[in-house]
């Protein structure tokens, strides 16, 4: 008797030290995931019965771009400003390279934001992570994107085009006087900027979707401008990259990278390329409008213009549909109706002309609201809003970002970047090249159907 | 008889001892571990609650791979180069650092420092340094007259891989230069000065003395450079991203970039098991074989 006495203290001083152990550890993960929740379940405060509810809930969007990170931070605290009984716990804190992995990670850690800026959203729709948006949200917007009859998204910005930022300088220099009207034109602009002593185009290739501004160009004018339905045949197998219109555009794609890029294009990152530009290292860089703010503020006194690149007819086809992204609901945090009310007033609240005009101005975003939004442009930003309402301008789609059923297998887009990287390195066949693309995307459908 | 019962006394207290330990152990390591064996034979995306098994089609996806091929490729080139150098390097700097007469903690400390930083502040220093545009290394190159020798070092897969190992070797020949140094240590003195007045010069007495007695402290230095080489991650995920192209894909990098990135966490954990059971395979040997040139020695 008296021998299992210390056995037993010791089993009860273990397990004890296990349970410390365990609530250590898992207690952050339940928080986190859920600190709204445990703070939404509290009861009112005590503060008496008319006092609002005291809601948390969850927040999270990429951050890359400093100016949106700084925006989206002003809005929340104008928000919790105006609505003292809502906490918002913002866990933004990644770079939109990573944005998908830091988000898969805080989901493994039960720390999915209640509130999300989706980028992915089929994967997330299918995974059932994120639900539809609340109905009644609907009409704050122009248009939705549906994914399998269902609207998951309040779009931040409209799909931005994307066009050839240019140093003025550098194209007087060179003796360009207007922008080229055909992508031949284009092609002698290069010539003429080469002769001047300046590396034409600046290519942020180290941060591999950058590699996508010029592969979509090229797949936009030659591919999906006539064929939007291209990559659901692919699926099909009824197109291939082996396909006449790929090839051209491929072939394309390697003559200006091995031709015009600049030489340190593949150990440079994206960051960089505003940098490499008002230091008059390279005349252009092929991006959107959210690089105008970084230019400016990389050097206020550099001159630059923007223009969408026709293509060989003189034709004009740019990135502007919509597509599935925004502010989407966490399927968890949807179960609580006072979260999802505190969360529907923050997106009313975002999209309230006050706080989206000045939102719009500083990442130089595309409207996407029902509602009229005026706000200051600089000249590189009409020309961005002139071409989004310009009906003889085709908009289209990126590779990655057709959704449904020309949806491409996830996996696909970063390993064809990368060979496409790897056919301009080794001056490779392209026809060669997109046979083994068409390999790759077979097996990558495949997989993804097992 | 009593001892006996001592000893069976102790050995139940001792198990309880260790049970915290054994469960933090079971829950953080062997439990993940035995998931993982499971997952590879999944198609698990990392995300979704549906995970369905498929069998061995992951791993002969692996077997079929071009990019799995080239990446096994890679890993090799780098654990064959990181090997030899580090521990080449690691040894010269142990037995210049033991003979040195002044300076001598001074000496090991620099040659210790790169170690106590971080893979990914070390890649972050090595990326800026060999930056085309920016980079102090074509900085140089140009202010010297050899402007004509500029590369970009790491965005050119011929040179992007050979950046990355001289880099990581400038970061661990500090580890194995201490190994060594302690090895180093242990050797009596009245070996050499017996050689030295038999005529033996520096270098005999490094090959037929020296060297030979540091066995045990090479079984261990290229044991831990093997392994660590064929975990190598951090510098290439900052230096390169794998890039260009895929010239400096490793499996530990596709597994992370295929689990996570690319969202087929099923296919990342069978590259992991495959890599889990290639550390095994080529650290058995090499102890065999280590062990085997100690007892000669």
């Amino acid at each position: 008797m008296m021998a299992k006495k210390p056995m037993l203290t010791f089993i009860t001083a273990m397990t004890a030290m296990t349970m410390a152990l365990t609530a250590c550890g898992g207690n952050d993960a339940n928080n986190g995931g859920n600190g709204a929740g445990a703070a939404s379940n509290s009861p009112d405060n005590g503060a008496g019965e008319d006092a609002p509810k005291e809601v948390t809930f969850s927040i999270a969007y990429a951050t890359g771009d400093p100016a949106t990170k700084k925006a989206i931070e002003t809005t929340i605290d104008a928000f919790t400003a105006k609505n003292p009984h809502i906490k918002i716990v913002n866990y933004s804190e990644t770079t939109s390279s990573a944005y998908l992995d830091w988000l898969k990670t805080k989901d493994a850690v039960g720390q999915f934001p209640d509130l999300v800026e989706m980028r992915d959203t089929k994967v997330f729709a299918d995974a059932g992570k994120i639900v539809e948006l609340p109905e009644d949200l609907h009409g704050l917007f122009k248009l939705l994107p549906e994914y399998d009859g269902k609207i998951y998204n309040a779009p931040l910005t409209g799909n931005a085009p994307q066009g050839v930022i240019y140093s003025k300088k550098a194209y007087a220099d060179a003796g360009i006087a207007e922008p080229p009207k055909t992508y031949d034109e284009f092609l002698a602009a290069q010539e003429k900027l080469a002769a001047s002593g300046i590396s034409p185009i600046v290519v942020g290739g180290k941060d591999i979707f950058h590699m996508g501004f010029w592969t979509n160009y090229f797949f936009e004018n030659e591919v999906y401008a006539a064929d939007p339905d291209w990559n659901s045949k692919r699926t099909a197998k009824t197109a291939s990259f082996t396909d006449a219109n790929m090839v051209k555009a491929v072939t394309d794609y390697k003559e200006l990278f091995s031709k015009y890029v600049d030489k340190g294009w593949l150990s440079t990152a994206d960051n960089q390329t505003a940098s490499i530009l008002v230091t008059g290292k390279a005349a252009q860089l092929y991006s959107g409008p959210w690089m105008f703010g970084q230019i400016t503020e990389a050097d206020p006194s550099f001159e630059f213009g923007f223009y969408a690149l026709p293509n060989r007819e003189g034709k004009t086809v740019i990135n502007g549909l919509p597509s599935l992204a925004g502010w989407s609901l966490s399927a968890e945090a949807a179960k609580d109706a006072d979260k999802v009310e505190a969360m529907k007033a923050f997106i009313k609240f975002f999209f309230e002309p006050a706080q989206y005009g000045p939102y719009l101005a500083t990442v130089n975003g595309i409207p996407t609201t029902t509602a009229e939004v005026t706000y200051e442009t600089g000249e590189q930003m009409k020309e961005v809003l002139r071409l989004m309402s310009d009906d003889s301008v085709v908009k289209s789609l990126g590779l990655a970002n057709w959704y449904g059923e020309n949806a491409i297998p996830p996996q696909f887009r970063n390993w064809f970047y990368k060979l496409l990287q790897e056919l301009v390195l080794k001056d490779g066949d392209v026809t060669e090249y997109m046979k083994q693309a068409d390999a790759e995307y077979d097996n990558n459908v495949k997989a993804n159907q097992q | 008889m009593m001892a006996n019962i001592k000893k069976k006394k102790w050995t139940n207290y001792a198990f309880w001892f260790l049970l915290p330990a054994l469960l933090v152990y079971t829950g953080f390591v062997i439990v993940p571990t035995l998931s993982s064996v499971y997952l590879s034979f999944t198609s698990w995306d990392g995300i979704s609650d549906d995970i369905r098994f498929i069998g061995l089609d992951n791993f002969i996806e692996i077997a079929k791979s071009p990019r799995v091929h080239n990446a096994l490729k890679n890993t090799m080139i780098f654990a064959v180069a990181l090997v030899v150098l580090e521990n080449v390097v690691a040894l010269a700097l142990a037995v210049l650092v033991d003979q040195v007469r002044w300076f001598r903690n001074l000496f090991r400390s620099i040659f210790y420092f790169p170690v106590l930083m971080s893979g990914i502040i070390m890649g972050f220093i090595w990326m800026i340094i060999l930056n085309y545009n920016f980079g102090v290394m074509n900085q140089l190159l140009d202010m010297t007259g050899l402007g004509s020798l500029k590369t970009d070092w790491l965005g050119d897969p011929d040179y992007a891989l050979i950046s990355i190992i001289l880099s990581t070797v400038w970061k661990a020949a500090g580890y194995y230069m201490i190994i060594y140094l302690a090895g180093l240590q242990g050797i009596p003195q009245e070996l050499n000065e017996a050689a030295s007045i038999d005529g033996a010069n520096r270098w005999q007495q490094f090959r037929h003395i020296t060297f030979p007695l540091l066995a045990g402290a090479t079984t261990v230095c290229v044991m831990l450079s093997m392994i660590g080489s064929l975990k190598i991650f951090d510098q290439i995920a900052v230096m390169t991203d794998g890039g260009p192209g895929f010239a400096t894909e490793t499996l530990t990098y596709i597994i992370y970039k295929v689990g996570f990135g690319e969202l087929r966490q099923g296919f990342g954990t069978a590259l992991a098991i495959v890599l889990f059971a290639l550390t095994l395979i080529i650290s058995l040997i090499q102890i065999k074989l280590l062990r085997k040139r100690e007892v000669q020695m």
